[in-house]
């Protein structure tokens, strides 16, 4: 189990990073700690969209744990459901 | 500046910028370019600048630019084909919005007669379309219809009579990569859209691949937003103003939509994602390329939203390029210092070699590639300032189509090698003696329909206007197929104002550069156009002013040519260093034919104490810079001197006794203007690399002098 952390602004220039690092811990049962995201853009929303695909086709468990209101908020405003980016519901 | 101030100044920045599409746009439409893309980059030109201007409110400039734009909208959608006719009347409307823009910029009004006339040639091209009136609200006379009261009160229960009738929309939006890359966010776009009404946000997720396959910053998604709003469709629109060219939308009121998708389903009943038509026109770029532009359905390949607009970008108003956007100021100081670097480098090497040591010695080797670099950073500094001469050429064909239209001739300006690059400053100073040219070429040099058809030529005249690149010199020509000097008429003038003698012999390059003596003016009657009270002379010191030189070529019958050359910089100087009477002087390079070592025999007295030297079989007037500029009172035995064979802006040719020659080299130009006050004779100064300011000379005046006293007594010389 690998534990990714976000950081607290998720904008455009993040994006890319995000990916690199998400890659990095590709064919791991994966959790990504949401509790610090501050800001969120929709570049990196598509970021956890494509990893819960990629982990889904895997057949390996991605989580997003912790999300913080701002990242809720983001989805809910851009009408994703939370499972499209994690396995399981929000704990909140 | 404050930031409100800040951001104004960019918007009327980039208006420039618009400006400079717009126009050249509709040259090409024009030139019969009917390529959609062209219509598109048009359209796209005046709509920002309507965007800026709302948000400014600007409302006279608004008001007219919705009228263009309508009218641009219809040719877009090929309601309106773009004849001749109509493409003039748009030019017209450019320059008429390029007035407004800078009326709204410097605080002042336009003229407000000029606007209505072409407004109101462009709401004519609109036909049946709703004009806007006065205020700016679609007037309803103008609308097909009859207003019809209908009671609503006996059909639907309205509890409260004042609440706003809301509305149901469809929204499709599916960004391209280019919304993001400019900072604008979706997140922000629904967030808008929430203010307005109920929103219900759909995100079609399907064409997100796996990680390894992403584009991090691509942009994959795709939403349908239904909108419950009591907001009209403008307004909806509006949020999506300024991302408008990096996506695609669509808006629809509900009940078309659900219609629509009725529609489609009974068509393809297995097609599972709703395709509708979009009932509103598509503002993309894509609706050029795309074979089914009305269709939203998600394409299947990879990234084709994102491939295309980067495709439409490519093709369209030239390939984007990174810019930034740079204070004048600050490229003029990085200029100076660049300057310093070079004149510091110079007396650095002048230190070593004073210090003895030998040029093969690893100081001077190093010595000598700073001076290569040096010189590098030169050019790339100098390339900082380099500005095609595109704007002022299209400002050219404002003028030409003023001055056409006001002498009722039909005249097509051509214009080539718009992108060769000149300094700023030759740039910005150049129109002015250009617009007086083209002023002078329509008004006097191209015939009037009549006549042109008399000759044997087409009805339609033409003037070219070009610019190229020759030994390190820009060359503009302005030529017209007119008439060509007259020049019987020319001559007569000139002698019956006593500007030559009547028995003078001249060749026929010489009557006609007669036209640039002051005082000199063809015109019998003074017309409004060329005859400002300014003739030919003051365009020739215009550009002799650059450092450039002008002359004329005429055929008769077949029209002239103007030719101007101009220094590719102001800042530095090829130059040779000489000594006159103990002083350092430095002499452009551009203007020294050759140098030569005067013979006892062949300088020759005139009476007044003029001299001239043979030099290949003509008489060259001899000048001793010395005397001119009052370093010595005596004159001085020109065989112990060096002659430099000068010719000036003008073509005249002189030699200039100096008393020697030190050696070549670039100086960089300090003026004396700026600095301390204009001296007659000297262009400009510069520092020497042993630190001592050298004058730079005007050559062009210590000829012209002379050469005003003496171009009665050098005529028959010269023909001897």
């Amino acid at each position: 189990m690998i534990t990714v952390r976000l950081p607290e602004i998720l904008d455009i220039r993040a994006a890319s990073p995000l990916a690199a690092e998400l890659l990095h811990a590709r064919g791991n049962p994966l959790t990504i700690d949401a509790s610090d995201v501050a800001k969120v853009g929709t570049q990196c929303i598509q970021v956890l969209l494509s990893a819960h695909a990629t982990w889904t086709a895997d057949g390996l468990p991605l989580n997003v744990a912790h999300p913080s209101e701002t990242l809720l908020d983001a989805l809910e405003t851009l009408g994703i459901p939370f499972t499209k980016i994690s396995e399981q519901e929000s704990a909140k | 500046m404050d930031p409100m101030a800040a951001i104004k100044q960019t918007f009327f920045q980039e208006c420039e910028e618009q400006l400079v599409e717009l126009e050249s746009g509709l040259l090409r439409m024009e030139d019969g370019d009917d390529d959609l893309e062209t219509v598109n980059a048009v359209f796209r030109a005046v709509h920002s600048i309507k965007g800026g201007a709302g948000a400014f409110g600007f409302d006279e400039l608004v008001e007219f630019v919705h009228v263009f734009e309508t009218t641009l909208d219809l040719i877009r959608s090929a309601k309106l084909a773009a004849t001749p006719a109509v493409t003039k009347t748009l030019l017209r409307a450019s320059d008429v919005l390029a007035d407004l823009v800078r009326a709204a910029r410097e605080g002042g009004s336009a003229d407000a007669g000029a606007v209505k006339i072409i407004a109101d040639e462009l709401s004519a091209l609109l036909g049946g379309a709703p004009r806007q009136d006065d205020d700016g609200k679609v007037s309803v006379d103008s609308l097909d219809f009859e207003p019809v009261c209908i009671s609503l009160d006996s059909i639907f229960d309205i509890g409260e009579p004042e609440a706003p009738a809301t509305q149901d929309f469809i929204l499709r939006f599916k960004p391209a990569v280019g919304l993001y890359a400019k900072a604008n966010e979706t997140l922000r776009l629904l967030r808008e859209l929430g203010r307005l009404g109920e929103t219900s946000v759909e995100c079609d997720t399907t064409e997100i691949p796996l990680l390894t396959e992403l584009d991090p910053e691509g942009a994959y998604l795709c939403w349908t937003i239904h909108l419950t709003t009591s907001a009209p469709e403008q307004q909806v629109r509006e949020i999506f103003e300024f991302v408008e060219w990096d996506c695609e939308l669509s808006v629809e009121t509900a009940d078309v939509g659900k219609l629509l998708e009725a529609l489609q389903e009974s068509l393809e009943p297995h097609e599972a994602p709703p395709a509708p038509i979009a009932v509103a026109e598509l503002r993309d770029t894509s609706v050029a390329t795309d074979p089914a532009p009305t269709s939203f359905a998600a394409p299947s390949d990879d990234h084709p939203a994102a491939a295309r607009a980067e495709a439409a970008k490519g093709e369209g108003s030239g390939a984007v390029q990174a810019t930034i956007r740079v204070d004048l100021d600050r490229v003029d100081r990085l200029i100076n210092l660049v300057g310093e670097l070079v004149i510091n480098q110079a007396m650095l090497s002048q230190r070593v070699s004073e210090a003895g040591l030998s040029r093969a010695s690893s100081v001077a080797i190093g010595l000598d590639e700073l001076e290569q670099l040096t010189r590098d950073i030169q050019d790339s500094v100098m390339a900082i300032r380099a500005q095609p001469v595109k704007p002022v050429f299209q400002r050219m064909s404002r003028t030409v189509r003023e001055v056409a239209s006001m002498t009722g001739k039909s005249v097509r300006l051509v214009m080539d090698g718009e992108t060769t690059e000149v300094d700023k400053t030759v740039v910005e100073r150049l129109t002015d003696p250009l617009t007086h040219m083209i002023r002078n070429a329509v008004d006097h040099g191209i015939e009037k329909a009549e006549d042109r058809i008399a000759a044997g030529k087409p009805e339609e005249g033409s003037l070219r206007l070009s610019a190229t690149h020759r030994s390190g010199r820009i060359v503009i020509e302005v030529a017209d197929d007119g008439a060509g000097i007259n020049r019987a008429r020319v001559r007569q003038i000139a002698v019956d104002k006593g500007l030559i003698p009547a028995e003078a012999n001249l060749t026929d390059d010489e009557i006609d550069n007669l036209i640039f003596l002051p005082g000199f003016s063809t015109a019998s009657s003074v017309s409004n156009i060329s005859g400002r009270g300014v003739g030919m002379d003051v365009v020739k010191r215009a550009i002799q002013a650059l450092g450039g030189r002008i002359s004329i070529s005429s055929v008769p019958g077949r029209g002239s040519t103007f030719s101007m050359s101009l220094p590719l910089t102001l800042a530095v100087l090829d130059g040779m260093v000489v000594t006159v009477g103990g002083q350092t002087l430095v002499v452009p390079l551009t203007a020294i034919i050759e140098t030569l070592q005067p013979k006892k025999e062949s300088v020759h007295e005139l009476g007044s104490g003029a001299r001239v030297i043979a030099t290949r079989n003509t008489f060259t007037p001899l000048i001793d810079v010395g005397a001119v500029l009052l370093y010595r009172d005596e004159p001085i035995e020109p065989t112990s001197q060096v002659a430099l064979l000068v010719e000036s802006e003008s073509g005249a040719k002189c030699a200039l006794l100096v008393d020697a020659i030190q050696g070549q080299r670039q100086v960089v130009i300090k003026s004396l203007e700026t600095n301390y006050g204009h001296v007659h004779g000297i262009a400009a100064a510069t520092i020497l690399g042993d630190g001592r300011v050298a004058l730079i000379l005007d050559v062009d005046a210590i000829v012209a002098r002379p050469r005003a006293d003496m171009i009665v007594a050098d005529m028959p010389a010269a023909a001897e």
